[in-house]
C-alpha cells in the first residue's frame, strides 16, 4: 500500500492561513490503513486546527468528511459542487488524491495534509517498510522475491556492493543488505545458478523517467 | 477565576469526589473530572478538544500500567497522551500542559498529586484562550 505521513501541524496552519472555512477531506484507501488519513486522523487534524486557530486568536469553520477513495471519480463527483462552499479542502489523502482533486474539482482550492513517503507494507502496529519502489519492470522473480531497486540504497542490479559488512548496508547498518539475503535466499532455494547471469543495464523510463506513467486496458474501458 | 484543568480518570482508579476535595482545600477550584469507562477508550482529539473547549491543562489518570483492570487501557491511553503532547509540540503549546498518571484502585492521593502537578505547570503559563 501507499504509506503516508501527517505534514507538521505548524506547517498545515501556515498552509491554511487566511482561510476561514476548512473541509478535513480523509480517505479509506491506503492512508486509513497506514493510520495517516483515514476517519481518525481527520478527527485528530480537524481537533487539532481548530486547536492551533484558536491559540492565534483567530476563529475557522472546519468541516470533515471521509471519502471511499480519493482515486477514483465517482467518490469525487459529489466534491466538485461541494468543494467550491469551502475556502480549501484539506486532503489527507496521498499526493494521488490531492492530484486527482486538483485534476476533477476546477474551482476547488486543494491542500495536502500528509507527506506521500513510499509503497510499503506494515512490519507490526506503528512501524512500516518500504519494499517496492513502483519502478515498473520488476525482477523479483530473478532476486527470490527480494526487490533491489526498493531494498538497495544503490538500486543496483548486480549487487552486492563492495560495502556491505556482516550481511549490513554501508549506508545504514540498521538496515540488511539486500543483496547478502538475496545471495542467501537463491542459495537455499537451489536458484544460485541466477546469481552468474549480469542483468543488463536497466531501462528505467518504466520508473517514471520517461514522464508519467499511464496503463490502459482497452477490455475494461467504457 | 481559577484555570480550568480537565482530568480524564477511569472509572477504576477513580472514586473521587471533587467537590469534597475542594471545599478541604485539597485541589485546585478550576480542576474538573471525566469518569470513563476506561482510559483506553479516550481518543487523540478528545485530548486535543479539551484544550480547543477551554482547559488550560488536561491530564489522564488510568490504572497501574501492570494491573489495569482490562489488561492494557492504560498503556493504550498514555500512547495516545504522548502523541497528544507532540502535537501540542507542534501547535506551539507546552506539552507539559498534558500529562499521563498511573493511579491504583480506589486511591484519592494519585488524583490530588496530578491535580496539582498540573496547576503548578499553569503557575507561570500564560493563557491559550484569547
Amino acid at each position: 500500500m501507499i504509506i503516508a505521513e501527517r505534514k507538521p501541524m505548524n506547517e498545515i496552519l501556515d498552509m491554511i492561513s487566511g482561510i476561514n472555512r476548512l473541509l478535513v477531506l480523509g480517505c479509506r484507501g491506503c492512508v486509513a490503513v497506514c493510520s495517516a488519513g483515514g476517519d481518525k486522523e481527520v478527527d485528530i487534524i480537524a481537533s487539532a486546527l481548530r486547536l492551533g486557530r484558536k491559540k492565534a486568536g483567530q476563529q475557522i469553520e472546519i468541516d470533515t468528511d471521509t471519502l471511499v477513495r480519493q482515486c477514483d471519480p465517482e467518490y469525487l463527483e459529489p466534491l466538485k459542487e461541494r468543494g467550491k462552499q469551502f475556502d480549501a479542502v484539506l486532503s489527507t489523502a496521498c499526493g494521488v488524491g490531492v492530484n486527482f482533486i486538483a485534476d476533477r474539482c476546477p474551482g476547488v482550492r486543494v491542500l495536502p495534509a500528509l507527506n506521500t513517503t513510499f509503497y510499503g507494507a506494515n512490519l507490526s502496529s506503528g512501524e512500516w517498510i518500504e519494499l517496492c519502489a513502483g519502478c515498473g519492470s520488476c525482477v523479483l522473480h530473478l532476486t527470490g522475491g527480494l526487490c533491489p531497486v526498493a531494498r538497495c540504497a544503490k538500486r543496483l542490479s548486480n549487487g552486492p556492493c563492495g560495502g556491505s559488512v556482516g550481511g549490513r548496508c554501508e549506508i545504514d547498518p540498521n538496515v540488511p543488505c539486500v543483496w547478502h539475503r538475496i545471495h542467501d535466499r537463491l542459495m537455499e532455494q537451489k536458484q544460485d545458478k541466477l546469481l552468474k547471469d549480469i542483468t543488463p543495464i536497466r531501462d528505467w523510463t518504466t520508473a517514471g523517467h520517461g514522464g508519467p506513467r499511464r496503463r490502459i486496458r482497452e477490455d475494461l474501458l467504457p | 477565576m481559577s484555570d480550568v484543568i480537565l482530568g480524564f480518570c477511569c472509572n477504576y482508579t477513580s472514586s473521587v469526589d471533587v467537590d469534597t476535595l475542594k471545599k478541604a482545600g485539597l485541589v485546585p477550584e478550576g480542576l474538573r473530572i471525566k469518569r470513563l469507562p476506561c482510559t483506553g477508550k479516550l481518543e487523540i482529539n478528545t485530548l486535543l478538544d479539551a484544550f480547543e473547549q477551554g482547559a488550560e491543562a488536561v491530564f489522564v489518570a488510568g490504572c497501574q500500567i501492570d494491573k489495569c483492570h482490562n489488561l492494557s487501557g492504560s498503556q493504550r491511553a498514555a500512547k495516545r497522551v504522548g502523541y497528544a503532547k507532540k502535537i501540542l509540540d507542534e501547535l506551539g503549546i507546552d506539552p507539559a500542559r498534558l500529562e499521563m498518571f498511573f493511579a491504583s484502585r480506589g486511591e484519592t492521593e494519585p488524583i490530588v498529586e496530578a491535580a496539582r502537578h498540573m496547576s503548578s505547570v499553569l503557575s507561570d503559563a500564560e493563557s491559550i484562550h484569547r
